[in-house]
């Protein structure tokens, strides 16, 4: 059975005195394990889609199976649950608390599972978590004490840390540069591949829909294309090729 | 999250800005500070009244056996009301009436213990010299009338009392332990009162009042440990009283300093004694003396077998209503004759209660003021906490989708506000005391910080951060996630 079942899901808004149809009847299974990077233009829907993948907003109709349980009629409490455990949010800027350090940050998912862990242990695991992204010595760093490539590996580790079957990543490569940008589809990569984790991306960059094995793309609140990507770009390839930044050989 | 992980989250976070949170909490440390210290200073002012007040013995009750007014006169209504003590004090020499009642008191009069053990024996010579009082009665009062202090039986009697060759005429009191606490101006020049022990062994001990003690022994003497010789028999000196108060002065003749101290176990021994002349009571306020004489007739009545038409074989007064008669201090006599339209319609009981009432008054006037700034300092709290919420709607936006819920939220912010008047309230608490202190020190006024009204003030700032952070709390916790996260 597919993690992710959507059926005939629907999203309007209204806005002034006009019905604006963010998602008009979309279906979609995603399975356990897939990499799937979601395209279209600004408009196009797929923020919308995100946020009900997510479990942020509920569809006007239609169903949406998260792990073998409906989810689109839950209510916001249950749903905050849902997301603490089910969902490990990316986010485009990141999204670090200020004037915290990374390993607080990355605790934050932990706060709110019911105090599953002491104090202590959920300081282990964000370690644990941040030296899995390459940041074991950056742990007490502040966000603005991090660069933008970083941050961003802060959080997902923080995204990893209720061990989540999915991770949801809204533009994770928009605020970085290439390399960097490479840098973290690896790591999605990685954790697809070696933990089996379903990852999905949201885009509007082809090149950086491209590492998914499969790519939808949306337009005007339908799936236009929905195709398997046998040639997926792979990011530590490609990292082996491009030279050291001077900044990393010190 | 536990709530003490939350409170330390607060705590971290109010840390973080530090100076915003330091001035926001101001103005709940003000208004504490101003509550309790207001409060503080306003008991003193009460506490400083009443002292006078119970200093002066207006919160004492005389209990009287006989009762010499009786004959056709007045109804008989227990209390005496202080025109009837006015004529009865006319006749002494300044002395309590109660001895005013009794001729063969004078001291210029020849007589001995005789006739008094006759008047305090079982057989009454008439209704005037009812010998009605038992040491039962006074324990009923102890156990069975509140509003009591202290309880004291007497036996009053006069006594030679010798010390080599040196005699002296004076009263003697048979009393309990409790008589020294009942007389609130008496110090100890030297030793002690006799003690509960003495009391109850029947112990040959006196304390001598300072007439007594400088006739003896003169005025620079020890004389504790000494032996005196009241009717032929040798008590042994415990200790000598002195007066405090400006109200009682020692002078040949006084009833409390002309006199010696005998427990009333001793004197009931030596005389083959069961009677009582008196029972004293003190009331635990002076505002209470007029209840706690009339429950005190209607135990007595009810003890004696007195029915519903017949006097009283007792007569209960209070202090209040003899002291016009005695010489109280000036200012007070100044303050009766000066705001009384007629003097014979105000008691001191009337006096102390409109004190009582004005510095009430002023106490709630001053803590209102005081809740006022408490106020302020609470819309203080609700705008520094709406304002933190609009800055921080991004956070509030991401911990959602991290999977707090509403209420997460909701007791995350009310925490902040709640620690931020607490801290404000416990800071407000030191500054009172050292400010009431300060009050103390520089200007010699009494004041009292009492716990309740610390423990009322941090309640009361918990209350304020409730009260004004709830709605902050609220606007925080109905934010929509999608829109908070996307919020610049």
């Amino acid at each position: 059975m597919a993690l992710i079942q959507i059926k005939d899901l629907t999203k309007t808004y209204v806005v002034g005195d006009q019905h604006v149809h963010a998602l008009r009847k979309v279906s979609l299974d995603i399975k356990s394990g897939e990499f799937v990077t979601i395209v279209g233009p600004s408009g196009s829907g797929k923020s919308t889609f995100m946020h009900i993948l997510g479990c942020l907003d509920r569809p006007n109709s239609g169903s949406y199976i998260l792990n073998g349980r409906d989810v689109s009629k839950l209510s916001k409490d249950e749903l905050a649950r849902v997301r603490n455990s089910t969902i490990g949010f990316v986010f485009q800027s990141f999204n670090l608390l200020p004037r915290t350090s990374a390993i607080e940050n990355v605790e934050l998912p932990l706060l709110y599972n019911g105090n599953k862990y002491t104090p202590a242990e959920r300081k282990k695991k964000a370690v644990a978590a941040l030296a899995a992204v390459g940041l074991a010595a950056r742990g007490h760093h502040h966000p603005n004490q991090l660069s933008g490539g970083q941050q961003q590996r802060v959080a997902i580790a923080r995204a990893l840390m209720s061990e989540p079957p999915i991770i949801l990543a809204d533009e994770p490569t928009g605020n970085l540069d290439t390399r960097t940008s490479i840098e973290v589809m690896e790591i999605f990569q990685q954790l697809q591949r070696d933990r089996g984790i379903t990852v999905i991306v949201i885009t509007h960059e082809h090149q950086i829909a491209e590492y998914g094995t499969r790519i939808i793309s949306f337009r005007d609140g339908r799936i236009v294309s929905d195709l398997p990507n046998s040639y997926a770009r792979l990011a530590a390839e490609e990292l082996e090729q491009l030279p050291v930044p001077a900044s990393e050989v010190a | 999250m536990t709530l003490s992980e939350t409170v330390h989250l607060a705590t971290r976070t109010l840390r973080r800005n530090a100076l915003r949170s330091a001035l926001t909490l101001v103005g709940i440390t003000i208004g504490v500070g101003a509550v309790v210290t207001m409060v503080a200073v306003g008991n003193g002012a009460r506490a400083s009244i009443e002292d006078q007040v119970v200093a002066a013995g207006m919160n004492v009750i005389t209990v009287v056996a006989g009762n010499y007014k009786m004959k056709g006169e007045d109804g008989g209504g227990g209390v005496v009301d202080h025109n009837a003590s006015l004529e009865t004090g006319k006749k002494g020499s300044g002395a309590r009436p109660l001895f005013v009642r009794h001729p063969e008191d004078d001291p210029m009069e020849k007589h001995d213990h005789p006739t008094a053990r006759q008047r305090l024996g079982d057989s009454a010579a008439g209704l005037g010299a009812a010998a009605t009082l038992t040491r039962a009665d006074a324990d009923a009062i102890r156990q069975g009338v509140s509003g009591i202090q202290y309880v004291s039986a007497g036996v009053h009697e006069s006594a030679r009392v010798l010390y080599g060759d040196r005699r002296w005429f004076t009263r003697l009191h048979g009393g309990e332990t409790d008589l020294q606490r009942i007389r609130r101006s008496w110090t100890f020049k030297y030793g002690r009162f006799f003690s509960d022990r003495e009391f109850n062994n029947t112990a040959l001990v006196t304390v001598l009042g300072t007439v007594a003690h400088e006739k003896l022994f003169g005025r620079e003497t020890d004389p504790t440990g000494r032996e005196v010789r009241i009717w032929n028999q040798p008590f042994t000196v415990v200790g000598v009283i002195a007066s405090t108060n400006w109200a009682t002065t020692g002078a040949v003749g006084d009833d409390q300093f002309d006199a010696v101290y005998v427990p009333l176990t001793t004197v009931h021994r030596l005389l083959n004694l069961s009677k009582l002349n008196s029972i004293t009571v003190t009331s635990r306020s002076a505002g209470e003396t007029t209840k706690v004489s009339r429950a005190i007739t209607e135990l007595l009545r009810k003890r004696h077998g007195i029915g519903e038409a017949a006097p009283d074989d007792f007569v209960v007064q209070t202090q209040a209503s003899l002291a016009l008669g005695k010489g109280v201090s000036p200012q007070v006599a100044r303050a009766i004759t000066g705001n009384a339209p007629g003097l014979e319609q105000l008691t001191l009981e009337q006096l102390s209660h409109t004190l009582e009432r004005a510095s009430r008054t002023m106490t709630v006037l001053l803590a209102s003021v005081a809740g006022v700034s408490l106020l302020v300092g609470g819309i203080g709290i609700m705008n520094i906490m709406l304002l933190s919420v609009t800055e921080r709607t991004k956070e509030i936006g991401l911990r959602m989708a991290l999977g707090a819920r509403s209420r997460d939220v909701m007791l995350q912010f009310l925490t902040e506000a709640v620690t931020l008047s607490l801290i404000g309230g416990v800071i407000g608490v030191l500054l009172a005391l050292a400010a009431s202190g300060g009050v103390k020190q520089v200007l010699r006024w009494s004041a009292v910080v009492s716990p309740e009204a610390v423990v009322l003030a941090v309640v009361v700032a918990a209350a304020v951060g409730v009260f004004f952070g709830i709605y902050p709390a609220r606007q925080a916790a109905q934010l929509d996630p999608i829109d908070a996260l996307r919020y610049e």
